[in-house]
């Protein structure tokens, strides 16, 4: 009898709580600290307790009893209802009353993204977790860990167009307290994002996904960080045509073991460098098992064909004319006309400027004819000018941040008495000297 | 218990099916075509969180042939693949829509235009494809012009989906040359006019620039 009390005083306090922002707060410690108990109570329970209230009105209640049901594997029928449920909360709850308990209304969608992979329906929830990630954030530039569940979901759905508007936001802010993001939220983020972009063949924006996971601090190596390098790798060559060495600021671990794990990939890399079709084609014939365990062979294809795209565009820089015939066998084509196709193609996307002449099968190739005084670029360096100027205001003010705190002042301070005085003597005389 | 619910969600089925087809009704009306791709996305998935099947009349051919117009050819891709594979069976427009498609996708310039008249289109889509078919013909009237210098007539033809003698007519219009000895057409460049202009409020961003510069 004193758990029905319990159960029915807490229902009171959530209907009684639920108004203004003092009493949620108040409301939150209290929930926080019953949590236990909630979960002890059966399923049926908490469903009588949940028909009492109003998913819009007291959403933080709602919120802690709805995800008190989902805490062990649902069978399917209730999988089917729970993931309803948890669907009409997202989109009627209250944004400032989940955002008091972050870390709650993470799991409840994680848990709904569960149920919904239980059902074999991705697509059930990629709305969901678009609009649960805009309730989470405090602003757009905030990182959640729903962003790795939301992009994960859009793979699994195919539904890859619906990701774009996620994918281009920029993000500033990553608050594990805000938003309880772990390293492991963030270097899925940045994998599926990476996934979802090569697949919309935004290659530049896919490699600054998969550089960000390579590169974030850790002590120790992430399979995640293994399968996002091997994948920048691949990426680099199509849109770069070499990989890139580690930046300085790449974690230790990661440039000790990375290369080690990736030999296959490495290999494929030096064989695109000798720009030779046939030993490229070789390289992937040996390594294809590989590739395919990885699910990387398409995108090894299309490292492939781009050697035949940058070959012809080496050829741009050295010859004004050059026959149909001499480009096949220089590139390595079977036949003249798949040279024409194949040039026409790279007319067709603005990557080379040529003119082709069927009559005597040959190729005039041309400079870019931009002259850079239509409004079009103009549009377009107004627009580059503007983000550089917001991103200046943004690093001059975590600087000023960084100069005022505590730990970084006194840190400093510490290397400084490690100096010789000689080192400060310098300084005054150099000035002097240059003034 | 359950059967109200089911109720309740087949009503709700029918309303918001005839919602989406009115609103798709009225953007082919207006000619808006570059906005059914997005239209048809976002009842796509608001159909799937409320946990509505989809019927099997669904207007995937239209969605599909929405991503072509707006030139989203990796969006029409991945529709294709998510489409379950029985409504492709049950979909003849739906399989010839996507070969447009396909074809853009390879680059088979005169499989396009085959595309386009190999099925008849019904009502609903006959404007659409109307519009891409136009579109896709003026651009790569364009690309032949700034791409070759000479040309065969057959080779012509088969990128511009005409007979050889509509070839020489329309492209002799434009101003190219036949030479009929050869068989070759001498292609003259299509100039493409593009805004040069800069207004004065250009010179207000200006000012701000400088000003962020110096602070």
């Amino acid at each position: 009898m004193e758990n029905t009390d319990s159960l029915d005083n807490l229902v009171a306090q959530v209907q009684g709580l639920s108004g203004c922002t003092e009493d949620l707060a108040h409301l939150a410690s209290i929930l926080k600290q019953s949590e236990e108990a909630i979960s002890a109570k059966g399923a049926p329970r908490l469903h009588i307790a949940i028909s009492l209230l109003d998913p819009a009105v007291h959403s933080l209640g709602y919120l802690f009893f709805l995800d008190a049901q989902s805490c062990d594997p649902l069978p399917k029928d209730q999988a089917e209802e729970f993931l309803n449920t948890a669907i009409h909360f997202i989109n009627v709850c209250s944004k400032d009353q989940i955002q008091l308990a972050p870390e709650k209304f993470t799991m409840l969608c994680k848990s709904m993204k569960e149920s919904a992979l239980q059902l074999n329906s991705p697509m059930r929830v990629v709305l969901p977790l678009h609009n649960a990630i805009l309730k989470l954030q405090p602003s757009p530039q905030y990182l959640t860990a729903l962003h790795a569940e939301f992009f994960l979901v859009c793979v699994l759905a195919k539904c890859y167009t619906s990701a774009s508007v996620v994918l281009e936001e920029q993000i500033f802010e990553i608050d594990p307290k805000k938003c309880l993001i772990t390293p492991k939220d963030f270097l899925l983020y940045c994998y599926y994002g990476g996934m979802l972009c090569i697949g919309l063949k935004k290659f530049a924006k896919a490699l600054e996904f998969f550089h960000h996971a390579i590169t974030a601090p850790a002590t120790v190596l992430s399979a995640i960080v293994v399968e996002s390098y091997k994948k920048f790798i691949l990426v680099s060559l199509i849109e770069n045509g070499q990989v890139p060495s580690f930046p300085k600021y790449t974690p230790a671990v990661s440039i000790r073991y990375l290369k080690t794990c990736t030999q296959d990939y490495l290999e494929l890399a030096n064989s695109f460098s000798t720009r030779n079709i046939s030993d490229l084609q070789r390289c992937v014939a040996s390594h294809e098992d590989a590739f395919k365990k990885d699910s990387n062979l398409g995108l090894v294809k299309q490292v492939v064909s781009s050697l035949y795209k940058r070959n012809i565009q080496r050829l741009t820089q050295t010859y004004v004319t050059l026959s149909l015939e001499d480009i096949a066998s220089t590139v390595q084509l079977a036949s003249p006309k798949d040279a024409e196709l194949y040039i026409l193609r790279m007319i067709q996307e603005g990557e080379i400027f040529a003119v082709i002449n069927q009559k005597d099968g040959m190729v005039c190739f041309h400079e870019d004819p931009e002259q850079y005084k239509t409004t079009d670029i103009t549009q377009r360096l107004d627009e580059k000018i503007r983000q550089i100027i917001s991103l200046e205001r943004k690093v001059t003010s975590m600087d000023e941040h960084i100069s005022c705190d505590q730990a970084y002042l006194s840190r400093v301070g510490r290397d400084r008495s490690r100096y010789d005085l000689e080192d400060y003597d310098l300084v005054p005389q150099k000035m002097f000297q240059t003034s | 218990m359950t059967v109200p619910v089911i109720v309740e969600s087949m009503a709700a089925h029918q309303e918001a099916m005839e919602k989406t087809i009115v609103s798709l009704q009225e953007a082919i009306n207006a000619r808006r075509f570059g906005e059914l791709a997005s239209m048809c996305e976002t009842f796509e998935l608001e159909m799937a969180a409320k946990g509505l099947e989809k019927p099997s009349d669904w207007p995937y051919a239209l969605h599909l042939l929405g991503h072509i117009y707006i030139s989203d050819l990796n969006g029409a891709r991945f529709l294709w693949k998510r489409v379950p594979s029985a409504v492709k069976q049950g979909q003849p427009e739906l399989v010839a829509a996507w070969k447009i498609g396909q074809c853009l996708w390879t680059y088979d310039y005169a499989g396009v235009h085959e595309a386009f008249k190999g099925y008849s289109w019904s009502p609903a889509v006959q404007q659409i494809v109307a519009a891409i078919k136009d579109e896709y013909s003026k651009k790569n009237m364009i690309l032949l012009s700034t791409a070759y210098s000479t040309i065969s007539v057959t080779d012509a033809a088969k990128f511009l989906g005409l007979t050889e003698s509509e070839t020489i007519k329309s492209t002799t219009q434009n101003g190219w040359t036949l030479d009929s000895s050869s068989n070759m057409l001498t292609a003259v460049p299509m100039v493409t006019a593009t805004a040069q202009k800069l207004d004065s409020s250009k010179l207000q961003d200006l000012t701000e620039y400088v000003f962020s510069l110096e602070h």
